[in-house]
């Protein structure tokens, strides 16, 4: 079609402002890598070489939050929320608990289907029901926070010598890598990762591509609830009970790490897998040098709380910012 | 007759390094309808925009009745007597009618500090009853009534209070006959208080019937300011596109027999509160028009179709036997559907073109190993987009930036790429540019000839005729009647069946 000057002169100009926006684009997207590097040496100064020398000390703390913040990742890609996290990895911590002293296989299995179940609460109650996930998953926080209480009145629940013998660095990260790997493959190399960016791009015309925006929905809370409820299982081994506050806080720790990965809140296309990786690592760094240097918890939770909103600030895409589900 | 009632000076505005606006100068005179036309992205919403305290003005002047006027705001705007209908829907949702037709301007009901809203429903309704729109009530909340009454609010909203100047923007495309009519009788009587509209719309036929003067735009550059008694329309298309416009907008055939063979039945659709005991069949390689007024049922009868109606009865069934009811199958079946609310059931927004076009394909988009290959996804957006031309950087761009004739042309793409047999399109040009609903129409007609089956809804007359092999016009949600392709069909034949 003939174009006139004047119409491509601005197509040109056009093309000029959509490059400079990928620009920006990229520049966020570089930003956490840089960041986490930054953190990295500033913490390694600061504690004068004491966290290079204790790295296996702080990976050692990052692998349960990792694996957990699999199913929140996608959870957030779909622009949903999910607060009961730490609910789910408590509640299956003891389960765990109590079933190692049976069977440690058993208790594995048992563990992952107490959190799909949870998930499934979480998710028939969105899904169904129609409820903002945040608030059902707060609700459930809640509810499932109390019942842990309950259920460690007298005491926490310990878990078999078996179980706990097999506390290994090897087997963890087995465990972190097999779960990232899946999630990675799924997310970037099959419909899967495709429809859940579609969901969380605009639900509505996702569902008239053909998308089961409702059964996906359902099904990725139960997911996540499940890796968590495996996550349980890597937390076991390694504390060997579970208490009241097992998993306390945890989901906010996978919201602050995913967020300082450079999570897009309302998830969506510019979701990236990187995201979760960086974003982890960061959050991981970031609360252990806090830790070396000698801060208090109050002083921590401040600190982290500051750095959380200059990054959701940061971060936040105000343009496709919708109502989070 | 002749006064001026605003000057627009030098008036620029650049969004980034894109120049939306570039020193357009002009007068609009009192008691005229004076219409501003131009292709999509010639400048005519962002002026209005800045008259209306929508955008900010980069540089320039509006003068009204000689006094500079400057809004921040649309509160700002209606003070100074200057208002807005515009193109979406402009109403806030889980406010009451009332509240939507006074909203900044609460202050008139307000007595030390509490609202007095029986004051305000019982002014409302005093309005509503005055333009006639008594079936509105002024206490419910705007949610309880369709797109076409929250229109009719609007126009109360923007009109009550006697402003200057009435911006009408791409409103009437959005309407049924019925609602255009309430809107044409609104502007002539705003035009004969000796106040001034300002009227954008696509519709060329409609504007030289109703406006004085016309103003073109041009890639937001001024091109000419004309009478509508000195042009026709062949002369504005050549205004606004700067070359003539040749070829055949509609397809040229007539007499072609349709097929026999029936590639979809439909039987006995019900959707409650929508339509009723709908039933026809859809042949292959024609064109199947719906018409009627917006809230006849037609648009739902598209859903319905795509199994993507909510609590439907009846049948949808294909050549084969295969019945449609949800849309997962009705796509794996090889049909198609868009939507008439496109940004929100169409395209996924925030979205790259890319994989807005591969969504539905997927699964024959996979390489080794049953994974996706980022390589044949690229390949084949590229290849649709190309197709379909999108104006756009690449396929990587998301579809939030596309103007509407693009994301159109991006939900066709999608579907063509699947190579869909059947095809629903709802509204398929709405608020989109002549030069792209020419390549819509004759995309339509280039399916058709290869085979395809298009079922198109739609509420502009003219295109229906032009298009369709056969006509169902549909009434209170159900058929009342059905016309076979001809030359001397015209607009008033399909309006009587419609009303």
């Amino acid at each position: 079609m003939a174009e006139n000057p004047n119409n491509s002169a601005a197509a040109v100009s056009r093309d000029e402002e959509l490059k400079r926006l990928s620009v920006m684009s990229t520049v966020r997207a570089v930003l956490p890598i840089v960041g986490l590097v930054l953190v990295f040496i500033v913490f390694n100064v600061l504690t004068a070489g004491r966290m290079m020398s204790n790295m296996s000390l702080v990976l050692s703390q990052v692998y349960v939050t990792l694996i957990a913040s699999m199913g929140v990742f996608f959870i957030m890609t779909m622009g949903g929320l999910d607060f009961s996290q730490g609910s789910i990895l408590g509640l299956s911590s003891i389960v765990v608990c109590a079933v190692s002293n049976i069977n440690v296989p058993l208790a594995i299995v048992c563990g992952i289907l107490t959190g799909a179940a949870i998930g499934a609460i979480n998710g028939y109650f969105y899904v169904n029901r129609k409820i903002k996930s945040f608030i059902v998953t707060i609700c459930t926080m809640f509810l499932f926070r109390g019942l842990i209480k309950y259920l460690t009145t007298n005491s926490p629940v310990a878990a078999s010598a078996k179980i706990i013998m097999m506390d290994s660095t090897v087997l963890k990260v087995i465990l972190t890598v097999v779960v990232l790997a899946i999630g990675f493959v799924a997310f970037n190399y099959t419909k899967f990762g495709i429809h859940l960016k579609a969901i969380g791009a605009g639900e509505k015309a996702a569902m008239f591509a053909g998308i089961t925006t409702d059964r996906m929905k359902f099904l990725i809370y139960v997911l996540a609830g499940a890796i968590t409820g495996l996550a349980a299982f890597v937390n076991v081994i390694k504390v060997g009970s579970a208490t009241s506050n097992s998993g306390n806080q945890l989901e906010t720790q996978i919201l602050i790490a995913l967020v300082l990965g450079g999570m897009p809140i309302s998830g969506g296309a510019k979701v990236r897998f990187m995201n979760i990786i960086v974003g982890g690592l960061l959050y991981i760094v970031l609360s252990s040098g806090l830790t070396m240097m000698g801060f208090d918890t109050q002083t921590m939770q401040l600190i982290q709380g500051v750095v959380f909103l200059v990054f959701v600030a940061v971060f936040a895409d105000r343009a496709s910012l919708q109502v989070i589900k | 007759m002749s006064e001026i009632r605003l000057e627009i000076k030098d008036l620029c505005k650049t969004f980034g390094i894109t120049k939306a606006v570039q020193n357009v100068s002009f007068n609009i005179n009192k008691g005229e309808v004076h219409a501003l036309i131009g292709e999509n992205g010639s400048g005519k919403s962002t002026l209005t925009n800045m008259l209306t305290g929508i955008y900010s003005i980069d540089s320039g002047h509006f003068i009204m009745d000689g006094k500079e006027v400057h809004p921040k705001n649309q509160v700002e705007a209606n003070n100074e007597g200057i208002s807005i209908i515009v193109q979406e829907l402009g109403t806030l949702s889980g406010l009451t009618v009332a509240e939507n037709i006074f909203l900044g301007h609460e202050d008139m009901f307000v007595k030390a500090g509490i609202k007095n809203t029986n004051a305000m429903n019982r002014r409302a309704n005093e309005l509503l009853k005055e333009y006639g729109f008594d079936r509105i009530k002024a206490s419910a909340y705007i949610d309880d009534y369709n797109f076409e009454d929250r229109k009719l609010v609007e126009i109360v909203k923007a009109t009550y209070f006697k402003p200057k100047i009435v911006v009408i923007d791409e409103t009437t495309t959005a309407l049924s006959q019925e609602g255009r009519e309430e809107l044409y009788k609104q502007m002539d009587r705003i035009r004969s208080e000796g106040d001034t509209i300002i009227f954008i719309s696509h519709d060329l036929p409609e504007v030289l019937e109703k406006s004085d003067t016309i103003t073109v735009l041009r890639d937001g550059v001024y091109i000419d300011t004309v009478k509508s008694s000195d042009v026709t329309v062949d002369d504005l298309k050549r205004l606004m596109v700067g070359r003539e416009v040749t070829g055949n907008y509609y397809r040229a055939d007539y007499g072609e027999a349709i097929s026999d063979e029936v590639v979809l039945t439909a039987k006995g659709l019900t959707v409650p509160g929508q339509i009723k005991d709908v039933s026809f069949t859809l042949h292959k390689g024609e064109i199947l028009g719906f018409g009627g007024l917006s809230e006849s049922g037609m648009h739902e009868v598209g859903k319905a179709v795509f199994g993507a109606s909510y609590d439907r009865q009846g049948e949808v069934t294909l050549a084969d036997g295969t019945h449609i009811n949800d849309i997962p199958t009705a796509i794996k079946n090889s049909i198609a559907y868009t939507s008439k609310d496109r940004d929100n059931e169409s395209v996924v927004m925030n979205q790259s073109i890319g994989e807005n076009i591969c969504l539905p394909s997927l699964d024959s988009l996979k390489g080794a190993g049953g994974l996706l290959s980022g390589k044949k996804m690229k390949d084949f957006a590229d290849k649709f987009a190309k197709e379909m031309s999108v104006k756009m950087v690449n396929t990587d761009q998301f579809v939030s930036d596309l103007s509407g004739g693009n994301k159109q042309k991006v939900v066709l793409a999608r579907w063509i790429g699947k190579d869909s047999d059947i095809v629903v399109l709802d509204s398929p040009t709405r608020g989109i540019d002549i030069k792209v609903k020419q390549d819509i129409y004759q995309l339509m007609d280039r399916m058709r000839k290869s085979g395809k089956s298009i079922i198109m809804i739609s509420e502009e007359l003219m295109e229906l005729i032009g298009m369709c092999d056969r006509i169902i016009i549909m009434k209170d949600g159900e058929i009342n009647g059905e016309l076979m392709r001809s030359p001397e069909m015209d607009e008033n034949t399909l309006i009587e069946k419609m009303v």
